[in-house]
């Protein structure tokens, strides 16, 4: 395309993958980050800043046409100020910023959090928003901030993954992969038979990047098209891995107590997004993102667990330091879950 | 209105622009005018607000601090004042009020007399004003003055100097009143006491005859925007409310049915009531502690609620042209769609 675009989170999970994704097909690459790039000073710009400082981000915005806008303090931060500062703020600083260097397009990353437990599913664009806590109240308020900046000109188009998986993906599902790969059981809450959808980074970053494409502000939800249920999604995990890893069910009440109980004393890493919604059904509809986009996705939930799994395997033994996606977490207390026969 | 009005200046300087009421008012003018020169608090607030649009020049700072207010006021050319900042419900301390509510005020005045701005819309309160002795009382802008308790006071101090700066000829001075008000934009205890109203939670002091006079903050920002431009304005005040007052209980009621029409599960319990004797206790423990410097919101709130505090607007109608068009129902339904778009836990 031969286009400037700024990735802000470039070093991130996600970031990284769509920064790859514009390279490979022609783009010039800036990143904005606090924490120095995986892509080399040949392959990308690196502005070296926090997303909270207005003036470091009107440096990145300057001579850039594209801003995808991935900076985002995870649910695992479990961190209200930086909730508002990072996700916030930081937003507010990205369509400034971007507005001020007459940016063209500004494609925002937001979350299905924002969704909370949806009134029904699948959930389109315009169903109504009720986050449940903390992280998706800001993720909401950040979209919000897009609308404003929308009707005063700016062309910004938010887009809603569900949880993103893909090679390299770690944060909260180091645990699963760490319980598989040993051959421990494995747990849902009831009978899991919530319907869970995830969408794979790569699917994610092509959506990103068409969204960037089309002109004029709108909404995408974004998830993969082939998903079943959190049970038949962690079964074909525990299938392909063969350790001997059993999928087993928790009472759903006790169980989200107790993740919240053994969270709140710092014994184990989940946050309230975790015990909230691991157990309820959230898919989003993508007829708009397929339609409008041309975008198709091509990962399967089972395909790119496995996929995650695989790299985690191939890696765990060298796993450094990153952002809360590309790091494991603290497994804490859960060790003695792992221990169960 | 007999004569015709002022010519609308390219720029306006709006002190407490972050606040509840200086959001709205910011964004009816940002895209209405050149520049919007606006005081904020923190660098977020900077950021927040600058989202809005390009004419917003945030500049960071205190109303109590000289060199801030020398920032607000640099290069701004023809221009008018909104000074809507001020403290209702200090942190902690009472000497908040005073400090910000008249000193912040006097210091305003001087650095617009000395930009010479066009006009000066200061923002008051009922509250210099007192209670009424009868629910069906109204202030108009003959009452004189009887504040209410340390917030009273500052408020009434400040339109003092406002008034005082007019009558030395120094700036074209407009006082407005509005009282208890709603809308977009509110702060956290705004969705706590629409919280409390859906649970039935909030407490109903007596009988709910109570009359109190609401303005909704699109009323408010159209009567300043008047007050900007209307010829009768310099030199004056005017009370800024909804058309009429209304009744404690139909407050709570209206407010209740609003949140209905939002899709909001709500309480069909009637709210929690409260003998007259409890609020007017709740008042003498706020005036006890207040007159040791200290404030407790939750006090001072229960104190106030006893009482009808409701005005009339008709000079303000006459005057300026001034024309409410938002009532309670379509107000709150307003104020609870901002919270629901925002994630408030409501």
């Amino acid at each position: 395309m031969g286009r400037t675009i700024l990735v802000t989170g470039g070093s991130g999970y996600f970031g990284t993958v769509v920064a790859q994704q514009a390279l490979a097909r022609g783009d010039a690459v800036r990143i904005l980050d606090i924490n120095p790039p995986a892509l080399s000073a040949d392959e990308a710009e690196y502005v070296a800043g926090d997303i909270r400082d207005l003036d470091t981000v009107r440096t990145a915005c300057d001579g850039v046409d594209v801003v995808l806008h991935n900076v985002a303090q995870v649910p695992l931060a479990r961190d209200r100020d930086l909730f508002d500062s990072v996700n916030v703020v930081g937003t507010a600083n990205v369509l400034v910023a971007a507005r001020d260097a007459r940016v063209a397009k500004v494609v925002h990353t937001s979350s299905s959090a924002v969704f909370g437990r949806p009134e029904s599913n699948p959930v389109v664009e315009d169903a109504r928003c009720r986050p449940v806590e903390a992280y998706g109240r800001a993720k909401l308020r950040a979209e919000q901030l897009c609308h404003e900046a929308a009707a005063a000109g700016l062309d910004v188009t938010i887009v809603r993954p569900r949880t993103i998986l893909g090679h390299g993906r770690l944060g909260i599902f180091a645990v699963l992969f760490d319980f598989v790969a040993e051959g421990s059981p494995v747990y849902v809450l009831g009978r899991g038979d919530n319907r869970y959808q995830l969408v794979h980074a790569d699917d994610l970053a092509d959506a990103c990047l068409r969204a960037g494409d089309r002109q004029g502000p709108s909404t995408y939800n974004v998830g993969a098209v082939e998903f079943g249920t959190m049970r038949d999604t962690i079964q074909a995990l525990v299938d392909h891995a063969a350790t001997g890893s059993t999928v087993r069910s928790l009472p759903t009440g006790p169980a989200q107590l107790a993740m919240r109980g053994l969270a709140t004393v710092g014994l184990a890493p989940f946050a309230p997004y975790h015990w909230l919604m691991y157990a309820e059904s959230l898919f989003f509809d993508t007829t708009k993102a397929r339609t409008e986009l041309g975008w198709e996705p091509r990962h399967s939930n089972a395909s790119m667990l496995i996929e995650s799994y695989e790299w985690y395997l191939a890696h765990r033994d060298s796993l450094g330091s990153g952002s809360h996606h590309q790091s494991t977490v603290r497994l804490g207390l859960l060790k003695v879950l792992r221990r169960l026969p | 209105m007999t004569a015709t009005d002022q010519t609308l200046p390219a720029n306006v300087v709006v002190t407490g622009a972050s606040g509840w009421l200086g959001q709205n008012l910011v964004r009816a003018l940002a895209g209405e005018r050149e520049r919007v020169r606006c005081l904020v608090r923190t660098d977020d607030d900077a950021s927040l607000l600058s989202v809005v649009g390009p004419t917003i020049e945030p500049v960071v700072g205190d109303v109590r601090d000289p060199a801030a207010l020398d920032r607000l006021f640099e290069g701004i050319g023809s221009a008018s004042v909104f000074h809507a900042a001020g403290v209702i419900h200090p942190v902690a301390k009472m000497r908040e009020l005073f400090d910000v509510n008249v000193g912040g005020t006097q210091l305003t005045l001087d650095r617009a007399r000395r930009a010479s701005v066009v006009r000066f819309v200061h923002v008051s309160s009922n509250s210099p004003f007192g209670t009424n002795a009868r629910p069906t009382d109204r202030f108009n802008e003959d009452s004189p003055f009887d504040p209410y308790l340390g917030y009273g006071k500052s408020k009434m101090e400040a339109e003092q100097l406002v008034q005082r700066s007019f009558d030395h000829g120094d700036l074209e001075t407009v006082i407005v009143r509005p009282p208890w008000f709603y809308g977009p934009h509110h702060p956290a205890r705004q969705t706590q006491f629409l919280s409390a109203i859906r649970r039935g939670r909030f407490p109903l002091v007596g009988d709910g005859t109570q009359q109190r006079s609401m303005v909704f903050t699109g009323n408010l920002v159209h009567g300043m925007l008047r007050a900007e431009v209307a010829a009768a304005a310099p030199g004056r005040a005017y009370w800024i409310a909804d058309a009429e007052p209304y009744e404690l209980s139909d407050i709570l009621a209206t407010i209740t049915r609003a949140l209905a029409a939002e899709g909001l599960d709500v309480t069909s319990r009637s709210p929690r009531s409260i003998p007259r004797l409890g609020a007017r206790f709740a008042e003498t423990i706020d005036r006890f502690v207040q007159g040791t410097g200290r404030y407790v919101q939750a006090v001072h709130v229960l104190g106030e609620l006893n009482h009808s505090i409701a005005c009339d607007i008709s000079r303000a109608r006459a005057e300026i042209g001034y024309d409410p068009p938002t009532a309670l129902f379509d107000g709150m339904r307003e104020a609870i769609r901002f919270s629901l778009a925002n994630g408030d836990a409501l």
